[in-house]
């Protein structure tokens, strides 16, 4: 690399580490200085282009976004969700009790739409666990551990907390349905995953993965944690 | 919190002045540009599933942030025509006055620079991206993105040594 080239190569990248322009600063002394003139330039355009940022600004946006999504909610709660749900009823009959047929398509169909979280791995606070219980009105008595996602889900109608369990085996999907119970357990195949639904406590856990393995030992620490010793009927807010 | 509503936290929290700066010198507008962050975190947020990979987080938000810009244009002209006649509040003015001074004039000379010119150079000073990612993210060559920052260091040194010959902003013996 000769002069011309350095110096053109410091317009286009002044922090550039390729070799030959390295290998060149270290052996022109005159271009040595440009080159440290060229940092001091760019260290002041990028002062000169920080401009000041409001402090309020990321809570703006926050505030913004729950303020949003507080609308749709009210939205879908007024709206949306009812007519859906009533169309559901109408359509498959009413409750999940007569249909416990329909729920692991459905229970599938969620998982595909969230497919996304099965990749988080790092285990979250077992108080978002129990604030994401308490706001479908379920108390837990201790939270199974291994939990790296949970959220509120409306699904199919009725309210839900969507979590999920990494295993080694595999990511476990677990959906509870807080407002009503299938008639008994059973385990599923659809569309290329395995499932079981269990009543349990007032609800129905379902378990969703590639792999079995862990269902029955995930099965046991969600019916210890949601049919506590103080009583399943205590479970409910 | 959801898993969800963290990772959209740490987004707003980590990313939010990166994204307002970019987006300011792009508009021009300080108002504007914090209403362009929040409507580009908005439809984040809605698009959230898509991001897979965390370390891609800033470019995908600069995408958003230039495709609401754009479609600003789209709605309506902006009150702000002129950007050449905006001046941006300074806090370090009464502290620091001869950087004040120099950064001003740099400033001033930002916004002379036309806009071929000024957003690839924000998007590697500000953004910190390099000339590969730049080029994805503008639709044009690699090639083209090293012109353009070549070009825009050169317009931008000449505009501060006063429109003096490009041969001493080389500095070439």
């Amino acid at each position: 690399m000769n002069c011309l080239d350095f110096r053109r190569q410091l317009n286009i990248d002044p922090h550039g580490m390729a070799a030959e322009f390295v290998r060149h600063r270290q052996e022109c002394l005159r271009c040595a200085a440009v080159h440290e003139r060229a940092l001091g330039f760019e260290a002041t355009l990028r002062h000169a282009l920080a401009v000041p940022v409001s402090g309020q600004l990321a809570d703006s946006i926050l505030l913004a976004q729950a303020t949003r999504q507080q609308r749709q909610r009210e939205r879908l709660r007024n709206g949306g969700l009812l007519a859906l749900a009533a169309t559901v009823a109408l359509a498959v009959g009413i409750g999940m009790r007569s249909q416990s047929w329909m729920l692991p398509t459905l229970a599938v169909d969620h998982l595909r739409k969230e497919a996304f979280v099965l990749a988080m791995s790092q285990p979250i606070d077992d108080e978002e666990v129990r604030k994401a219980f308490a706001e479908s009105g379920v108390a837990l008595d201790h939270v199974p551990a291994g939990i790296s996602f949970v959220y509120c889900c409306p699904f199919a109608g009725y309210h839900s907390v969507h979590l999920v369990m990494p295993e080694n085996s595999g990511p476990v999907t677990v959906l509870y349905l807080t407002e009503d119970a299938v008639k008994q357990r059973e385990d599923f195949t659809r569309q290329g995953w395995q499932g079981r639904s269990v009543p349990l406590a007032h609800g129905t856990l379902v378990l969703l993965a590639h792999d079995t393995s862990h269902f029955d030992q995930l099965e046991s620490a969600w019916r210890s944690a949601l049919e506590h010793p103080r009583g399943a009927d205590q479970a409910r807010i | 919190m959801s898993s969800k509503q963290r990772q959209f936290d740490a987004l707003v929290r980590s990313l939010s002045g990166d994204l307002f700066r970019y987006g300011y010198w792009l508009c021009g507008d300080e108002a504007l540009a914090h209403d362009l962050v929040q409507e580009t975190f908005l439809r984040a947020w809605r698009a959230l599933d898509d991001l897979r990979e965390t370390a891609a987080a800033k470019a995908w938000l600069i995408t958003i942030l230039r495709r609401e810009h754009a479609r600003l244009y789209e709605r309506k002209t902006p009150q702000f025509a002129d950007v050449d006649e905006l001046e941006i509040a300074d806090d370090r003015d009464a502290h620091a006055p001869e950087f004040a001074g120099e950064e001003n004039l740099i400033r001033n000379a930002m916004r002379g620079l036309d806009a071929k010119y000024r957003e690839p150079l924000l998007l590697q000073v500000l953004g910190g991206f390099s000339c590969e990612e730049i080029a994805r993210e503008l639709h044009i060559t690699p090639a083209a993105v090293m012109t353009q920052v070549f070009r825009a260091r050169q317009k931008l040194k000449t505009l501060l040594a006063g429109g003096e010959q490009e041969a001493i902003v080389h500095e070439l013996p």
